[in-house]
């Protein structure tokens, strides 16, 4: 019998060129460290990006990848596992991938509830392009010459757009801490149907003041919540700062399953007969 | 648990950490050498190969098979293994001395682990072994100490930087 596979084997021999201090760093690991944990075969687990920093990822690791297209790896990711349901499909993405330029796909993936896991590294700027406001960055952010005021526009709360389109399972993480990322990303990738999973991953290059994040970050010590109500409620009022597995409220992912069998061709040729 | 069983776990802990505390400077060697900050990236260099040389000699007190496997967050530690260097810790721009002082931190704090472990434990050969990795730790400590001693201390300016990173427009 073979030995399992350990978390060095799912990474590749490319290394990153990520700036040192980035937080994607420890998501890279903790996705190897899952992978490594569900004992996930390489060659039946896809990882899929979009455009950025972050999705630079799949590059990084030893298993099927796609780079694709500036916020469309939800529409690839779900494409791909409606036509291989046997695969494990994991999309990742930064803030500006996900939730601007890919903003409807995110929209739609959580509302039709494919049985993927999606990963967010949010940095709350766009760091590939050398640093701008982003959907998430605070609304006073003065440290971009382009916004040198601040961008003025209230930040996307991502937890609860995801709830409000109906993802069933939504979690955050914290890049400070991979092995707590590693867990929920195990669980994310249990769950049948679609998970969302927000990592706050710090910029310090553009965003310094994101080292001041290990302080804040704390650990949600309540179960999961399964109320929608609740749940909104929460991520309304939370700093968002708070992390673990935060909702939980399973529901039949896409496409239903149809006892039905497709119509052979004799079936076919005589309805189409005139 | 059983004595054996004891030690075995505490085996599977030093080797996890040794593993991390190596593969982590491995990463921000390459990361800082990327970035042309030659001196940092070969002091994380050597760090990488003081825990290579520590891993080996912890391997050599346990056989893998033998060590039970726990997932990355099963281990008895709040975040990360103690002498991983925190991610956001680093920097293009950091001095020698900043590097010498995260890896004494990092020191500091997987010699306090294996410290803890040894007196919280009832099965003396466990003890024992954690004992001296602590010691082995406090003498790295006492090393990095000397050597950040006859540093200068850190320019204010250090992270100025004549072609920001940041857009120009």
């Amino acid at each position: 019998m073979n030995a399992p596979l350990k978390p060095k084997d799912y990474k590749s021999g490319i290394k990153p060129i990520w700036c040192p201090g980035c937080g994607h760093y420890s998501v890279l690991n903790a996705v190897a460290k899952a992978m490594a944990a569900l004992e996930l075969s390489r060659d039946d687990t896809v990882l899929v990006s979009g455009i950025g920093c972050s999705s630079r990822l799949p590059a990084y690791t030893d298993s099927y990848g796609f780079h694709g297209v500036h916020g469309r790896g939800l529409a690839v990711a779900q494409g791909l596992k409606v036509a291989r349901p046997d695969l494990t499909v994991i999309t990742l993405g930064g803030d500006g991938d996900g939730f601007s330029i890919g903003g409807n796909h995110f929209l739609h993936a959580c509302r039709r509830n494919v049985d993927i896991t999606y990963i967010v590294m949010d940095n709350e700027v766009y760091g590939m392009t050398k640093g701008q406001a982003s959907p998430t960055t605070p609304i006073d952010w003065d440290s971009s010459k382009l916004t040198p005021h601040g961008p003025g526009v209230r930040p996307f709360k991502p937890a609860a757009v995801a709830l409000a389109t109906g993802a069933p399972w939504i979690a955050r993480g914290y890049s400070g801490n991979p092995n707590q990322i590693a867990r929920l990303l195990s669980e994310a990738i249990q769950h049948k149907g679609f998970s969302f999973l927000h990592v706050l991953s710090q910029c310090i290059t553009y965003c310094p003041e994101q080292t001041d994040w290990k302080a804040i970050v704390h650990e949600r010590e309540a179960e999961p919540l399964t109320d929608a109500s609740e749940a909104a409620a929460l991520f309304f009022a939370e700093s968002g700062f708070e992390t673990g597995l935060l909702y939980h409220q399973p529901r039949a992912p896409w496409p239903p399953q149809h006892e039905q069998q497709p119509a052979s061709l004799d079936d076919i040729a005589e309805r189409l007969r005139v | 648990m059983t004595g054996s069983a004891e030690l075995q776990r505490f085996l599977a802990h030093a080797v996890e950490l040794e593993e991390e505390a190596m593969t982590r400077y491995q990463e921000l060697a390459e990361a800082l050498r990327a970035h042309n900050n030659l001196m940092v990236a070969e002091f994380f260099e050597s760090m990488a190969e003081e825990a290579a040389k520590h891993l080996a000699e912890v391997r050599e007190a346990a056989t893998d098979d033998a060590l039970p496997r726990l997932a990355p967050w099963e281990f008895d530690w709040p975040a990360e293994a103690p002498e991983s260097a925190s991610y956001e810790a680093v920097h293009y721009r950091m001095d020698l001395r900043q590097a010498l002082e995260l890896a004494l931190a990092n020191e500091r704090s997987a010699g306090a682990f294996y410290a803890e472990f040894a007196a919280a434990t009832d099965d003396e050969a466990t003890a024992r072994l954690a004992a001296s990795y602590a010691d082995e730790e406090a003498e790295h400590a006492r090393r990095l100490q000397e050597r950040l001693n006859e540093l200068p201390p850190t320019s204010p300016s250090q992270f100025e930087d004549d072609d920001p990173a940041h857009s120009p427009e």
